[in-house]
């Protein structure tokens, strides 16, 4: 198979960047592992924060749009097609469980997202213990309510989303556990959960399934007995393909860990793999979509689908934005990111 | 840290971890091993690990594999369980015309004492129910079998450690240099000096060697292993291209290729790899390949051991050789011999590094 | 945190057992796989790495961007062999071991 372009991954990021190529005439091909378009969308009943070419949305009303909007436009799909390796010539090869083939594109935009990690206790391997992005998909993709008492545990900001999915199937919310230093509230937002900060699970016991949890405070030891355990302990950049595909990566702790380097086009260390979305940081919404816009832009350029001047100018504005619309910690680390592209700490991976 | 010794050991994989075991054994000498990473980094952490005698040719080669071999059970016994199993080898083969090869390379084993069969498909499928019917017949030595490698490298460092043998980890060598009653070594942590030096470097011998102006001809050459998913027990041999470890997975393989350093694996390969299992175990087409890994092993140019002193240079030896997971600890044995006993139990003048000269 | 936690779900390697593979020297995650097994199974090592990163970080005076992550492989999710293997029996690089043998003057050498 052919195609201008290959995008790998056909979330936020992907779908956005399959657009901007896609109407310039060149001819694009996506790939993703689900039957479904959209990506982690699907899971977000959440209204986004989205960039200002967007009305606010849904997630899932997202997902829909974006596919949507492809129809018309040169873009083949590989739904339920992984990607599972290189050939020796550098083409990718994709499998549907049938057979492998080799797919070959003159560029490749790697919109593979990120995964989320885990904080360990003693016992978290107990049955009712998950990820909170397997709760909401849980929730979203499969309607099946989770528990029926959780406890969220964890460092980030997706808490208040999942309250208000979780509470909309009548998942009682025990508490919120927070690792992090700050001592403040003793409740969560205005939905009265009670709230930990500062502290951390110690320990979980059940039988053969979680049964309660004892949770260091401050103020002494509590013993909780909720039947799920969500652990948000955030997300890291997803590496295996850029890793394949001898991409040199370098550590940014703000971005999510290792990460492939990347300049101002967002072009890897080679030249014809770029990449968009969480696999360029862990980041919002508004910079999965931006980031979708600029990988387009400076792969456009390249394949002289829009001039330079135009791109250029096409950049700096999605730049802009972006600076405004991720948090300045990420974008900041963004920057002195590029600013090292050429400094990787990992490269040539394969040479022994 | 201390930087004299008696001994330095450069490299720990197989080969130099070996050596400075079976040295540590029967000395009270302070021995210190260097890797440039951590011991199972470079070939012995990426093999199929089959101990393996059978189809090595020549016959005096073959020898060298069986003495090797007929050593493991005992080393099991001295350093810790290294999941040594003498499954017997199985090479299969689908053209009646092999089976004249077959015969021939039988023949030869004979005169050294080495009993090989050749089987009919009736006797390979009574052996290997799974195996393709379309077999035509196999080799077969109840000699060959395999080892976990990463126990084996783990207890022999272990034993080592236990014997006082100290290792130098992420510490590459940059220099060579010999000296008056003995050498320096040169690295990126530290000088140190030794009387004693041994190279076993593996894949890097060549490297190695003209840091002292010894020519080390070691090549490189690729081999490429599927992992299958853990499944329950089917395999009764290490069958030359597969095998079934103790955990139930399949470790499937049997690529060369020159690719010098560059340990990647390619799909091109794996699917020719695919295709050999399948050729072989039909039944396992359903299974699940959950990694590849690629080795770089080590080649010298004529295929055999270079194992011995050097000569002219005093207390300098090499141990390179393909096979090292078979060899070792014959190698560590000899070596050892050479040093205390200054003679080996069996003539090793053939396997020297002169022959190159 | 109690050493017999659980970091390695797929081969249920404790955080006992990894110390102790950098107690003897390993300083990578590769290193610690080898001896350990973990992240040698079905997730092969996503959930784990960053856990094990960890554990060295702290045992060690290593910064976490000098703990590489651990070698990724093909194939880069499962696959079964029946969808790896092509129809071709034509092969360039793997060989079978008879292959190997030369006959000279009919004889094995």
């Amino acid at each position: 198979m052919k195609a201008d372009v290959l995008i790998i991954g056909a979330g936020p990021a992907g779908l956005t960047a399959a657009y901007e190529v896609a109407k310039t005439g060149l001819c694009v091909l996506i790939i993703d592992e689900h039957q479904q378009a959209g990506g982690q969308l699907w899971q977000q009943s959440q209204i986004l924060a989205l960039p200002d070419i967007f009305p606010n949305m849904r997630g899932f009303e997202l997902a829909q749009f974006l596919v949507e909007r492809l129809e018309g436009l040169a873009v083949e799909w590989l739904l339920g097609h992984r990607v599972i390796g290189v050939y020796e010539d550098g083409q990718i090869g994709v499998t549907n469980d049938k057979d492998v083939f080799p797919v070959f594109a003159e560029k490749i935009i790697i919109a593979t997202g990120a995964a989320e990690n885990a904080i360990p206790f003693p016992k978290w391997t107990l049955p009712g213990v998950m990820t909170i992005g397997a709760a909401q998909s849980v929730v979203n993709r499969d309607r099946v309510k989770p528990g029926s008492s959780a406890v969220i545990y964890g460092d980030n900001s997706f808490a208040s989303d999942v309250c208000e999915l979780l509470l909309s199937v009548e998942v009682n919310i025990v508490a919120i556990v927070k690792q992090n230093k700050q001592l403040g509230n003793s409740t969560f937002g205005d939905m009265n959960i009670p709230l930990y900060e500062n502290s951390s699970i110690i320990e979980a016991r059940g039988n053969g399934k979680l049964e309660e949890i004892d949770i260091q405070t401050p103020h002494g030891m509590i013993t909780l007995k909720p039947d799920i355990v969500l652990i948000d302990g955030g997300q890291s950049p997803i590496l295996d393909i850029v890793y394949q595909l001898d991409c040199a990566l370098r550590y940014q702790a703000e971005l999510g860990g290792w990460l492939p380097v990347y300049n101002h086009q967002l072009q890897t260390s080679k030249d014809h793999v770029y990449v968009t979305g969480n696999a360029t940081g862990v980041s919002n919404h508004s910079a999965l979509i931006l980031t979708g816009m600029l990988a387009a832009a400076s792969v456009c350029e390249a394949l002289q689908s829009l001039p330079p001047e135009e791109t250029e100018v096409v950049r700096n504005s999605l730049y802009s934005k972006l600076e405004n619309e991720e948090e300045s910690d990420t974008f900041s680390a963004r920057k002195e990111h590029i600013k090292q592209f050429s400094t990787p700490q990992l490269k040539d991976q394969f040479i022994s | 840290m201390n930087t004299q010794f008696d001994t330095i050991v450069i490299g720990g994989g197989v080969v130099g971890s070996g050596i400075a075991y079976h040295l540590s054994e029967r000395s009270q000498e302070s021995i210190l091993v260097i890797d440039r990473k951590y011991p199972l980094a470079g070939t012995s952490g990426s093999t199929q690990a089959w101990v393996w005698v059978h189809n090595k040719t020549p016959s005096w080669y073959a020898e060298l594999n069986y003495y090797s071999a007929e050593l493991y059970p005992y080393l099991s016994k001295k350093i810790g369980d290294v999941e040594y199993k003498r499954t017997g080898g199985l090479s299969p083969f689908f053209h009646e015309k092999d089976r004249v090869k077959a015969m021939k390379l039988a023949e030869a084993y004979k005169e050294i004492g080495i009993d090989i069969k050749v089987l009919s498909k009736e006797e390979v499928l009574e052996k290997e129910p799974f195996m393709n019917p379309d077999v035509e017949g196999a080799t077969y030595s109840s000699i060959d079998g395999n080892v976990n490698p990463f126990r084996l490298i783990d207890m022999y460092m272990r034993a080592a450690k236990r014997k006082g043998v100290q290792y130098s980890t992420y510490n590459p060598v940059h220099d060579l240099q010999k000296i008056n009653g003995g050498f320096i070594v040169a690295t990126t942590k530290d000088t140190y000096r030794c009387k004693r030096l041994i190279l076993a470097g593996g894949t890097w011998s060549r490297e190695l060697g003209k840091m002292i102006d010894v020519h080390i001809p070691m090549n490189q050459v690729r081999g490429q292993i599927l992992v299958s998913e853990p499944l329950k027990p089917f395999l009764n041999h290490t069958v030359s291209g597969l095998r079934q470890a103790n955990n139930g997975e399949v470790l499937m393989g049997y690529s060369m290729e020159n690719k010098g350093f560059n340990r990647s694996t390619t799909l091109n390969v794996m699917q020719e790899t695919a295709n050999m299992a399948i050729r072989y175990v039909p039944a396992i087409k359903k299974a699940k390949i959950v990694r590849a890994f690629s080795g770089i092993r080590a080649m010298p140019e004529d295929g055999f051991p270079i194992i011995g002193a050097v000569p002219n240079i005093e207390n300098l030896y090499v141990a390179a050789t393909h096979s090292g997971v078979t060899l070792s600890p014959l190698i560590g044995t000899l070596i050892t011999e050479l040093i205390i006993d200054k003679e080996t139990s069996i003539p090793i003048e053939r396997y020297g590094i002169s022959r190159f000269a | 945190m109690d050493k017999s936690v659980i970091v390695c779900r797929c081969e249920e390697i404790s955080y006992e057992e990894i110390e102790e593979v950098i107690t003897q020297g390993g300083r990578t995650f590769d290193d610690i796989k080898r001896i350990t097994r973990c992240g040698m199974g079905a997730c092969q090592s996503k959930i784990c790495s960053k856990l094990v990163a960890e554990v060295i970080h702290k045992q060690t005076e290593l910064s976490m961007e000098q703990i590489y992550p651990p070698r990724f492989r093909m194939p880069i999710s499962p696959v079964s062999l029946e969808a790896l293997a092509t129809d071709s029996q034509q092969f360039s690089t793997v060989k079978s071991v008879l292959d190997e043998i030369e006959l000279t003057d009919g004889k094995v050498k």
